[in-house]
């Protein structure tokens, strides 16, 4: 039933190009789909694991570049560019995840940060390989069988295709006895480990998995943008993937779905300043973590089970 | 290469000050870390706030130095109170993920109401001492420096007889070192920590102050510092003060040093292949915590 919801959802989103001709709103639909990734990423790591990442930023901005730079600099395509960045981060992750995952969860969190705040100097500091704040401008759209996606309703069809394919992944990951072997251990370690199963290897392969999808969602993003410089690794992008997770609730893969899609449009439509809209992410992630800290998703459950305890009575 | 004695006297002295600007927040983190097992993401914006009150202050004070140095002081340890009592108080020792997310909160509303009030056109200000400084040989350094590194050192030095010395700073170590035992003994957590946060913000409210007449004020400027603090408290062990301090003036030596030899991608990358280094050796830091030591 869910499944069919969805899949009649996804037929439904890949028709927004024809809806409309305006670039405007299907840029705005392929920022929905792209950050809608990037979020459910966040929440395998975040939500179902238990593991506040901050390298998340980090993932979208190597994304970003390792995709650019395959087409600019060393002459491959778009598409290699983007199976690059995911592998090169997946790579990234493990070598970073290793040491920081045998620490306590504080480390990891202070280390994931720290990270992404590395790679924001590289990108600028790193002058020879990503032209430092000039940036690498003018991407070429990308192309498949003869066949360009040159204009921006024909880049949202990329978009589209690798968002489905991404959530469609990480749905059968999360519903898999992986994905309940992760809750398990966001949970309760120690027990996780009585039943003989070691949480070392699910963890890094949670946190590899996240970064390869973060890194080919940055990809894809920056060949809508046309072009990726250091503002590519703002803080606004972590915030707002942190703020999908939360609204939508972290570990409800439907919740962050929905999360994603509606408030990736709504700032746009509702066309704050920029200051403005921040201060108001700002209040929105401080009153939800009082509010509802498990999100609609999280805020509905427990209704549900209210209702039920008063059915029962 | 020949190593010109003057010019590493010049980055040793630059890496010193660094560093001390570094403790000074980096100790504030540890505290508020030791007594609540929370991590404060704002604190950087605390030291924008201490910046900011003393390019306010200054010129109403007639760019007299002192005053205007402890009303920053004072006006950032009302802030620390406040978001003690508004957000903090409402956490759980246990709730540390939560505590980062609703400090991120925190600090993404202060740096984007300030810049929304006062632009982010970076601000100077002037106090009584100017550009006046002492020259050592061929090395000048000014006085807001001087006055600055000092007004540090004696900050950890009172922070360390007020911990060691006085009831309200064995209480604190008291909740870091065991929480249960403390209640028992009619320690109250809660005015404890409230009492850790506002001497925590307090200490950043120097900081910000001291940099003030030195650089640039920008209501960004906490946030690089923050990242770096971060990374300085879970070198020296998060809730180790003397370890928090000892590697903030190490990290400042260190990044002034590869500043002046290397690129500077280098002396920015330095505090994380740090860390992973540190992390592969010593999972719990440097310095490893045992309850929150002072000495």
């Amino acid at each position: 039933m869910k499944l069919a919801l969805a899949l009649l959802a996804a037929l439904a989103l890949a028709a927004l190009p024809l809806l409309t001709a305006s670039n405007y709103i299907v840029g705005i639909g392929i920022s929905a789909l792209v950050f809608t990734v990037a979020a459910a990423a966040l929440n395998l790591i975040y939500g179902f694991t238990g593991l506040l990442s901050f390298a998340q930023l980090g993932f979208w901005g190597i994304g970003g570049y390792v995709t650019a730079l395959t087409v600019v600099t060393f002459g491959g395509n778009f598409w290699w560019g983007v199976l690059w960045a995911a592998l090169l981060n997946a790579a990234v992750a493990l070598v970073i995840g290793y040491p920081t995952l045998r620490t306590n969860r504080h480390a990891f969190v202070i280390m994931t940060l720290t990270f992404a705040l590395l790679v924001t100097l590289i990108a600028r500091d790193w002058v020879e390989l990503t032209r430092g704040p000039l940036g690498i401008p003018n991407l070429p759209k990308p192309s498949a069988f003869g066949y360009a996606f040159a204009t921006t309703g024909q880049f949202y069809w990329v978009a589209w295709a690798f968002s489905m394919a991404m959530l469609a992944f990480l749905y059968a990951l999360c519903s898999s006895r992986i994905g309940r072997t992760l809750v398990a251990i966001k949970q309760n370690e120690p027990l996780v480990r009585a039943q003989g199963i070691s949480p070392m290897p699910y963890k890094l392969a949670a946190f590899a998995i996240s970064a390869a999808v973060t890194g080919a969602a940055g990809g894809v993003y920056t060949f809508h943008l046309g072009i990726v410089d250091p503002l590519f690794l703002d803080f606004y992008y972590m915030q707002t993937f942190l703020i999908i997770v939360i609204i939508g609730g972290a570990g409800s893969f439907w919740g962050v779905i929905a999360a994603g899609v509606a408030l990736s449009a709504l700032p746009e439509l509702l066309r704050f300043s920029a200051d403005l809209r921040m201060i108001i992410y700002g209040v929105i992630l401080v009153v939800a973590m009082f509010v509802m800290p498990s999100g609609v998703a999280g805020w509905l459950r427990e209704r549900q089970l209210a209702r039920l305890r008063e059915w029962l009575r | 290469m020949t190593v010109d004695a003057v010019y590493l006297l010049q980055l040793t002295l630059n890496g010193i000050a660094l560093g001390l600007l570094y403790a000074l927040i980096a100790v504030g983190l540890s505290l508020i870390f030791g007594v609540m097992e929370i991590i404060n993401f704002a604190h950087g914006e605390l030291l924008m706030l201490g910046a900011f009150a003393m390019t306010f202050a200054l010129p109403v004070l007639g760019l007299l130095y002192w005053p205007a140095l402890t009303v920053a002081i004072l006006a950032v340890m009302l802030a620390g109170l406040a978001i003690y009592e508004v957000l903090l108080a409402r956490l759980k020792p246990d709730e540390f993920e939560r505590s980062i997310l609703i400090t991120l909160g925190l600090s993404i509303i202060l740096i984007h109401v300030m810049q929304y009030l006062f632009t982010a056109t970076p601000r100077m200000v002037d106090s009584q001492y100017g550009f006046d400084g002492v020259s050592i040989g061929s090395i000048r350094i000014t006085w807001t420096r001087i006055i600055g590194a000092a007004a540090a050192v004696a900050a950890f030095a009172g922070l360390y007889a007020v911990l060691r010395h006085t009831q309200f700073g064995r209480a604190m170590r008291a909740i870091a070192q065991n929480r249960e035992a403390a209640l028992m003994v009619g320690i109250r957590p809660r005015v404890v920590a409230r009492n850790a946060v506002v001497l925590a913000a307090g200490l950043c409210g120097l900081a910000g102050a001291a940099i003030a007449p030195i650089q640039l004020v920008t209501p960004y400027m906490g946030q690089f510092l923050i990242f770096k603090a971060f990374a300085l408290v879970i070198i020296g062990g998060l809730g180790n003060i003397p370890g928090a301090i000892v590697a903030a003036v190490a990290l400042g030596l260190i990044e002034s040093w590869i500043g002046g030899f290397f690129e500077i991608v280098w002396q920015e990358a330095a505090v994380f292949l740090i860390m992973i280094a540190v992390l592969f050796v010593r999972p719990d830091g440097l310095f490893k915590r045992g309850g929150m030591r002072v000495g």
